[in-house]
């Protein structure tokens, strides 16, 4: 078996033993191979997503075996002058074709293969127009697929522990207040919660598979409606499914965009496929990527000045152009961007960037390891994920979008998260603050920086939800800060786990320490990712001359400075300080090992990932697969003067960005500390002093209302205006036209009695009449008679004279 | 099995299984109950048996115009009626979701009590006239299916109803009537202007430019296409034709509603891709934006007042208008290119399968639908969406099922409705970029009266409405029926190319034909001879 088959077997396997667990646990019941009070189903699951880890770890294994570790280790920086000859450079290969399924196609270049593909099988064919589900492997598919796997696998260990509650007959729901003043009880659902868990992983390694586009919708829909299920996961509760609702909707916002997306895609370019392939007649059907970026990665754009008639030539996989008969086979360039911009709409619903973010913080009313599985750590970074497998497909213009989403993004969920007091809603709003900075990143080309960043926040992110939900767990369902206080006493373990993750996600270091050891400063993975993000953005503000871009550099870099802030006020807030709460304080106690042990394995993880910073393996094995040229800036002048630097830009600015980052997050630090640990000013004071920006941001500033008033009131009075025309327009003119139906019959038969039957009755009548009077000269009498004809004969004669001519 | 028995049996073996009821006793429901199941079941199977024997790669001398199992004997002579059948890949998948919904409306029957023996002979007659509907290739035999379909869904209504039975009955009784009088007045102006024929191949062949002899003008075609256009979009439904759907639903029994929502509505689509597409091409394209427009804003009106519902029937009544607004969308994606066989064709011939991909689609979940909402109602007799909730904590296995089945409404991927839906909406782009943007935003209204309901309807703590204790788990026959439609919408759903691979071929041949035929040099060819 050739190394494409081998990795595509291990990870099939990994992505569908989730789905059998799903089957299987979801009809635990009714298939009687467990019960209601068994852990069974859980185990099962926490079997399937271990098997998968295991596949998926040594799928990245065997590849990097096969691939000889290339991936692993940095690769000599080219200059500028090397790469623009494209050829046998590496971006290059990257669109070299995988033609076969799994067949190196780049052998003769005694190069390792970007990536491997091919096909599962066809779901549709219209003519040349054919849909089907594929499978594309690389080095970022490959990190995915063990990260989403190994993170999964502690959070189903975690909600073993945690979800205990539900292994009973009788659960009582204290969040669901019965008329007759009790709590609504039910039987426990912990079955169906792994089932649920399981679907999701099912999905969303789908999603990472997936090897076109529209395969990706179809996963990207699925993980919805794991997301929409676990977060209505307490169906009882009026707010879980409300808010299980508005993440469904909020993301079907997004896909609408998305879907706009596919249309262009499909009908201007013909395909939905990431890569190339060569049919059985040994023609080749060019995938997206080539007939976009050709084989060296750029855009080929006509030379025409004016931005609407520049059209970008299709190219297949040896940058030589597409022709249709004689004409050349085009994408208007506008067109292109409305296609980026589509797709991109879909990520900005699942990885809750602004305008469409108020579904995440809502969807905390699921259980914590789904907050900490699908609301943080996998589904929604699958936005940012989408936005890194489809970067070929975004022209500048599109990256200068996603920048600047990412940009209001990352500052808009950080101030809320300053002022939200439950101790969930603050991890959510760093959550969606944290997918602006990869969102940026990537818009400002620092591609592997961002999705650098989504696996390092993965891993922390993860650590600090199971944190909290530990601290959940030890407080009986307590969530609000303000009861919280000097909790490091009673439960040690979450406390400084929790610390790990949040001092990895303030970008804390020290510099100088590590510097012999590692060549990088001493830090957690979070300084190492958002570090080389600001220095993108850095690098990207400096070469765009419009002073507008300033604040792409600037917004992240104080924000640093409120993440570190915020994140602090939670750890202080919850783990020092005096207990603010009793009765809180006196019941809390640190949970059992199966809730501990992933803690302590993840903040291994969220602390030790990304060692060695961007000469590190974890960073390495992403910018293997990068798919355009970095090694050379890009200029576009077509819409906006707009130049995307290169990774050489981004590493000259690198150690001021650092040094700018650092300070801001120790300056952060510091406030919290003064704040909330010495409480040298009073809090409360400054809540009163700006009362109205603190009310403007405890109503995360005011969206909900926004898109109440703007968009869910007009929907239904709109919905009632259909309802009323139907009823009172169509209905009545068909009601309308029955009753004249009915009118016009009754004048029918009006008229038919009145004048046809009057008519026909008249003539009757006159010739009874007649008749009836003529009876009266049957007398019967003779002497009348013999008058009668004597008086007869007179006037025939009478006649017979006058009439006849003399 | 001949061809002529095959398809002969098909379509009349339900109403001669209707013969021998005549003679059970009314009292003797159960036996009643299974022997119509058996008629049912046994028709089923030899739809399943058409499936086996029809072949995917014909050979072209066993293809009579693109259809298989063809024939035809003379009727009534002297008006050139004959009898002719065949089935091709657009019927083929209609004639099964016949079968299958026939047999589990059959099943979900079951708690019919009033004047048994008559409500399964009613049954069984209307499904005859569905399959000799979907089968026959002989417009005046159609039109006889058309009618015969007609009468039995009228008392089945009227009788077996809810309060406000004989207005639906009516109501659903003179719009298909004044439907099928418009076809009527298209199928007498065809018929002398073809040189006295009724025969569907031969007409399409005059239509295309292709009748030795007989041709119609573009006048004539676009006459005759918007009356049969009417009379098919009526029964489609599509707005503003549409009123008289939620009305029938509402009344209706859950067994008629699975009926009338999974097959009767199919008849207006299968009738424009069937007759007036291939009759009328000029007609056809000269309306095509009409058509479209009408879909998209079908799509969008049906999902608005499917929002603004209360009564759980009618906004599945509702939603049906919205989903079928997509199969008129799909079909009239019709952009002509300037010479035949432009790229554009393409997503023609995507939207057309997606239109007859949709109507499946429609066939499985709107069954489910109405008869998940039927499941509820025999329970608690009403169907206040107000009045409902806590429905998944009472009965748990029957709100897994319930879900799934509106999820498929909804259009998820890896289920059925998810691909009609999405190819429908794919083909739109290269036709028209407003109406395909509209048509796309559909998702989000879909999403949001489908996930409302089923938060008003089956999450929350309690049940709110009357008779609670009768809220009892699912029966095993209701198990069955449940599990059959999910089984079809996820294997659909998840392998869509079982279902084009049929249809594929057909659609192909048809929209070829049909842009050839609109093209100039064809048409200045063609002698008008329309009087």
């Amino acid at each position: 078996m050739d190394t494409g088959t081998v990795l595509r077997n291990l990870l099939t396997l990994a992505w569908l033993l989730p789905l059998a667990g799903f089957v299987a646990e979801i009809y635990a019941l009714q298939l009687r191979w467990s019960h209601r009070l068994s852990k069974a189903p859980a185990q099962l699951a926490v079997a399937c997503i271990g098997a998968g880890f295991l596949c998926s770890l040594s799928a990245l294994l065997y590849w990097g075996n096969e691939t000889k570790w290339v991936g692993f280790a940095p690769v000599e920086h080219h200059t500028p002058a090397e790469g623009l000859d494209g050829g046998d450079t590496a971006p290059a290969d990257a669109l070299r074709p995988d033609a076969t399924g799994g067949e190196p196609a780049s052998e003769h270049h005694h190069q390792t293969p970007k990536f491997y593909a091919g096909t599962f099988y066809k779901l549709a064919q219209f003519g040349p127009l054919e849909i089907t589900l594929d499978w594309y492997i690389d080095s970022l598919t490959l990190v995915m697929f063990t990260m989403v796997t190994f993170i999964a696998t502690c959070i189903h260990l975690f909600a073993m522990g945690y979800m205990k509650d539900e292994l009973t007959e009788e659960y009582e729901d204290h969040q669901v207040h019965l008329p007759g003043g009790h709590h609504f009880t039910r039987p426990g659902r912990f079955h169906r919660f792994f089932a649920f868990l399981s679907l999701f992983c099912f999905s969303m390694l789908g999603l990472v598979l997936a090897g076109n586009i529209f395969q990706v919708f179809i996963f990207w829909e699925l993980v919805g409606v794991c997301s929409y299920l676990l977060i209505g996961f307490y169906v009882e509760r009026h707010s879980a499914s409300t808010a299980a609702n508005k993440a469904f909707i909020m993301n079907r916002v997004g896909d609408f965009g998305f879907l706009i997306g596919l249309m262009i895609l499909i009908t201007s370019l013909g395909t939905f496929r990431f890569f190339d392939v060569t049919t059985a007649d040994g023609a080749e059907q060019t995938g997206l990527f080539s007939l976009v970026r050709g084989d060296d990665g750029k855009l080929d754009i006509s030379d025409d000045p004016s931005v609407t008639k520049s059209v970008v030539y299709l190219r297949d996989s040896h940058g030589h152009r597409l022709v249709d008969g004689t004409t050349p086979r085009t994408i208007s360039y506008l067109l292109l961007i409305a296609a980026g911009l589509g797709v991109f709409a879909g990520s900005i619903g699942k990885s809750a960037q602004f305008p469409l973010q108020t579904w995440l913080p809502d969807a905390m009313e699921g259980p914590t390891p789904v907050s900490a599985l699908v609301h943080s750590a996998t589904m929604v970074a699958a936005g940012v994920y989408l936005a890194g497998r489809f970067y070929p497909m975004f022209p500048p213009e599109v990256l200068l979008g996603i920048a600047y989403i990412g940009c209001i993004t990352l500052f808009v969920a950080a101030t809320i998260a300053v002022v939200a007091t439950d101790i969930k809603k603050v991890l959510a709003y760093s959550t969606i603050s944290q997918l602006g900075y990869m969102m940026l990143g990537i818009g400002v080309g620092g591609w592997a920086a961002g999705l650098f960043h989504l696996v390092t926040h993965a891993f922390f992110k993860s650590l600090m939800f199971l944190a909290s939900g530990s601290v959940i767990a030890g407080c009986h369902h307590e969530q609000d800060m303000r009861k919280m206080g000097g909790l490091r006493h009673k439960m040690p373990i979450t406390a400084y786990t929790m610390l790990i993750g949040v001092i990895a996600i303030a970008g804390l270091a020290i510099p100088g320490v590590g510097n012999a050891l590692f060549g990088q400063a001493l830090a957690f993975s979070g300084y190492h990712s958002k570090d080389a993000i600001v220095a993108s953005a850095l690098a990207f503000s400096e070469l765009n001359r419009n002073p507008l871009h300033n604040i792409l550099f600037i917004v992240p870099l104080v924000t640093a400075g409120i993440t570190a802030f915020y994140m602090f006020r939670l750890w202080f807030m919850t783990f020092a300080g005096q207990p603010q709460d009793e009765h809180v304080y006196e019941h809390a106690h640190e949970n059992p090992a199966i809730m501990t042990a992933p803690l302590v394995i993840l903040s291994l993880l969220a602390a030790g990932c990304a060692i060695g910073g961007e000469d590190g393996w974890l960073y390495c094995l992403l910018s293997f697969s990068e798919t355009v040229p970095t090694v050379d800036r890009f200029t576009s002048e077509r819409v906006a003067s707009i130049v995307i630097p290169s990774h050489l830009d981004a590493r000259d600015v690198h150690g001021t960005a650092g040094g700018l980052a650092l300070l801001a997050a120790f300056a952060g630090t510091t406030v919290a500390y003064l704040l909330y640990c010495r409480k040298v000013v009073n809090p409360d004071d400054i809540r009163r002093q700006a009362g109205g920006v603190y009310d403007f941001l405890v109503d995360k500033w005011r969206f909900d209302t926004l898109y109440d008033v703007a968009f869910v009131r007009p929907c239904h009075i709109v919905a009632s205006w259909c309802q009323g025309f139907d009823q009172k327009v169509l209905d009545v003119v068909l009601h309308a036209s029955a009753a004249i139906t009915i009118v016009v019959s009754k004048w029918e038969r009006t008229f038919d009695e009145g004048m046809v039957d009057g008519l026909v009755n008249l003539i009757g009548n006159s010739t009874t009449n007649f008749g009836r009077s003529l009876r009266v000269v049957q007398t019967g009498r003779l002497r009348q008679y013999v008058m009668w004809i004597a008086v007869g004969v007179v006037v025939l004669f009478a006649a017979l004279f006058t009439a006849l001519p003399k | 099995m001949s061809s002529e028995y095959l398809l002969t049996l098909i379509v009349f073996l339900p109403a001669l299984w209707a013969l021998p009821l005549l003679a059970f006793d009314g009292k003797a429901a159960d036996a009643i109950r299974y022997f119509g199941l058996l008629g049912t079941a046994l028709t089923f199977g030899l739809t399943l048996q058409l499936l086996m024997q029809y072949d995917l790669t014909p050979a072209p001398e066993q293809l009579h115009n693109g259809m298989q199992f063809y024939f035809s004997v003379p009727w009534i002579e002297n008006w050139n009626v004959n009898y002719s059948l065949g089935v091709d890949g657009i019927s083929l998948p209609l004639v099964l979701l016949t079968g299958l919904v026939s047999l589990l409306a059959m099943i979900a029957s079951w708690s019919i009590e009033k004047h048994l023996k008559g409500y399964v002979i009613l049954f069984l007659i209307l499904e005859t006239g569905m399959l000799g509907v979907f089968l026959s290739l002989d417009f005046f035999l159609f039109y006889v299916f058309w009618e015969v379909m007609l009468l039995p869904m009228y008392f089945l209504i009227g009788v077996w109803g809810g309060p406000r039975r004989e207005y639906a009955a009516i109501k659903f009784f003179l719009y298909t009537l004044a439907g099928g009088v418009l076809m009527l007045i298209a199928m007498l102006m065809l018929y002398f202007s073809s040189g006295n024929s009724f025969d569907l191949l031969h007409l399409a062949e005059v239509g295309q430019g292709l009748g030795k002899g007989f041709a119609f003008s573009k006048e004539f075609q676009i006459t005759a296409f918007l009356l049969l256009f009417i009379g098919f979009a009526i029964k489609l439904p599509s707005f503003p034709f549409h009123t008289w759907l939620p009305d029938a639903h509402v009344e209706a029994p859950t067994p008629i509603s699975m009926i009338l929502a999974g097959v009767l509505l199919k008849m207006g689509g299968y009738g424009i891709i069937r007759i007036a597409f291939p009759i009328c091409p000029l007609g056809a394209q000269y309306c095509a934006y009409g058509m479209v427009a009408l879909g998209v804003f079908s799509i969008i009106y049906g999902a608005f007042a499917a929002l603004a519902q209360t009564d759980f029937k009618r906004l599945v009544a509702y939603s049906s208008v919205s989903h079928m607004g997509y199969v008129l969308l799909g079909l009239a994606v019709w952009k002509v290119g300037e010479k035949a066989g432009d790229p554009n064709l393409h997503y023609w011939r995507m939207g057309v399968n997606a239109a007859m991909f949709q109507m499946i689609a429609h066939g499985i979940s709107s069954t489910g639908m109405f008869f998940v909402v039927g499941i509820l109602y025999d329970r608690v007799h009403h169907r206040d969406l107000n009045k409902f909730g806590g429905i998944a904590g009472l009965m748990p296995h029957y709100t897994g099922l319930a879900a799934g089945i509106f999820f498929a409404g909804l259009g998820l991927p890896g289920l059925c409705g998810f691909i009609g839906e999405i190819f429908s909406v794919l083909s739109c782009w290269s036709f028209d970029k407003t109406l395909a943007i509209i048509a796309a935003s559909g998702v989000i209204l879909t999403a949001g009266y489908i996930l409302w309901t089923v938060q008003r309807v089956y999450f929350g703590p309690a049940y709110k409405g009357p008779h609670g204790e009768a809220l009892v788990p699912l029966l095993g026959r209701e198990q069955f029926v449940a599990y059959v439609l999910l089984f079809f919408a996820i294997g659909l759903g998840v392998f869509p190319n079982l279902l084009f691979q049929y249809m594929d071929p057909s659609v192909k041949t048809l929209v070829d034909n049909l842009d050839a035929s609109v093209h100039p040099q064809i048409i200045e060819t063609a002698t008008t001879l329309v009087p």
